[in-house]
């Protein structure tokens, strides 16, 4: 081998050597920059738990702090209407669930005639199992809430509050409507302004997650109707079929 | 000492039984959560009653989710597709950690088609949380063990070079796999989900 030939291929090994090098030291500083990475996430998830664990209410001082609404039954229903009514209604709702929107828009013209003429007591259940489903504002909770507040405070207008929230129903899985949107819409369904800022207390909270909990083990979904505490199976979504089973029920 | 357990776990990161052997387990868990969804999907849409209400029981929130074209991009439910391909990918593993040996293409095959399946579930879980917002832990599991599949499936591709690379991305890969760059990928990746959904369904995690 001519020393030519010998410089040339030490060049090559050196550069070979060179490269293998710089591959070393590229993996090197990746691996470090991948391990600060894994760091940081970690850290922001510890810290995104901890802001979470923050906002949520002391599991104790719920048990002790269930306060109901005035004249809520023990099966945690807000009664409407007259006492003496010969047919009382039973429903199931969450304000986040869609299909309790298209009940209320099919239906609550007509409850809300039968309630007025004494025929029909209405047992209101909030519920609050949709909270998953509104990207973590609670809306389900916050939105049962203002109702049980306005059943305690102000129960001549829980319907048309009611009437107004379906109205306006976020979408599901979204934010929900704010405190201030839900303000609103009571202010405008006719709550003066100082049960109006009751609402933020969440005085009903613990009541609703209690009701919510004993329920959830008596029904399947919402909306769920019960006339004189028997399951109404037929269509929910028109308006009729539930007068005539009420109208129904009431000839018995 | 250190140097010495680390050298192990290397041996055992990148040997057949590590590597088949998560990847057994993954598909497994996959597999289970996909007949939890199809069998959920199934009685959703045999009972009008369950579709047309909020079911507190369902996995999938409220029926207008399951039902929503997302929940059946192709017509059916989605869940069916990980009824069809987990057990291929288990029957790939089982056979791999008996010994057998497939064949480049039907390796890269493979790949081809996991790839395909799990930007798939990406995008699902992409939906799920940004336009459908509902918390659905067995969806999670499969976004989980899909990924895991994922990487256990590539990883296995580079150490035996079965993806026809050009040899100088394939040298690359190597010396990244010897690095554990893969690892540090999978593990960021993870993280990375795990914050996303932290972030996101924090508060209904833990209220």
């Amino acid at each position: 081998m001519g020393r030519q030939a010998r410089t040339a291929s030490r060049e090559v090994r050196q550069a070979r050597a060179a490269a293998a090098r710089r591959a070393r030291k590229r993996n090197r500083i990746l691996s470090a920059a991948g391990g600060v990475v894994i760091v940081g996430l970690v850290v922001a998830i510890v810290v995104a738990l901890v802001n979470a664990a923050g906002d949520r209410p002391d599991p104790a001082a719920v048990a002790a702090d269930v306060v109901a609404p005035a004249g809520a039954t023990a099966a945690g229903a807000i009664p409407i209407g007259a006492a003496t009514a010969p047919v009382t209604v039973d429903v199931y709702l969450d304000y986040m669930c869609p299909f309790c929107g298209r009940f209320e828009r099919a239906n609550g013209a007509e409850i809300d005639r039968l309630v007025a003429e004494g025929t029909v007591r209405l047992n209101l259940h909030p519920l609050a199992f949709l909270d998953r489903a509104s990207a973590g504002t609670r809306y389900s909770t916050r939105a049962a809430n203002a109702v049980a507040t306005v059943a305690d405070a102000a129960p001549g207008t829980i319907l048309a509050f009611t009437t107004a929230l379906f109205a306006d129903q976020p979408e599901e899985g979204g934010p929900g409507l704010s405190d201030e949107q839900i303000a609103t819409l009571a202010r405008q369904a006719g709550v003066t302004g100082d049960v109006v800022d009751r609402f933020a207390a969440r005085a009903f909270q613990p009541w609703i997650a209690a009701s919510t909990e004993t329920t959830m083990t008596q029904i399947t979904g919402t909306p769920t109707v019960k006339i004189n505490g028997k399951l109404f199976t037929g269509d929910l979504y028109t308006a009729g079929p539930l007068t005539q089973a009420i109208t129904a029920a009431k000839a018995r | 000492m250190i140097a010495t357990t680390l050298r192990r776990v290397r041996q055992v990161r990148h040997a057949d039984g590590w590597i088949f052997g998560t990847m057994l387990v993954s598909a497994c868990l996959s597999l289970a959560a996909s007949l939890v969804l199809a069998a959920d999907a199934v009685t959703l849409a045999a009972d009008p009653a369950a579709t047309l209400s909020c079911n507190i029981n369902s996995v999938i929130s409220c029926g207008t989710v399951g039902s929503s074209w997302q929940a059946r991009l192709l017509g059916f439910p989605n869940a069916f597709l990980g009824l069809m391909a987990e057990p291929v990918v288990i029957t790939i593993a089982v056979a791999s950690l008996g010994g057998v040996r497939f064949p480049r293409w039907f390796m890269f095959s493979a790949q081809i088609v996991y790839t395909i399946g799990v930007g798939f579930a990406y995008w699902l879980f992409y939906q799920s949380m940004f336009s459908i917002g509902a918390l659905c832990p067995w969806c999670l599991l499969v976004t989980v063990s899909t990924t895991l599949v994922f990487a256990t499936l590539t990883h296995v591709n580079i150490r035996d070079g079965n993806l026809y690379l050009p040899t100088r991305v394939q040298t690359a890969l190597d010396n990244a796999v010897a690095a554990d760059l893969d690892a540090i990928a999978v593990a960021i990746w993870l993280l990375a989900v795990a914050l996303a959904v932290v972030l996101k369904y924090g508060n209904a995690l833990l209220g």
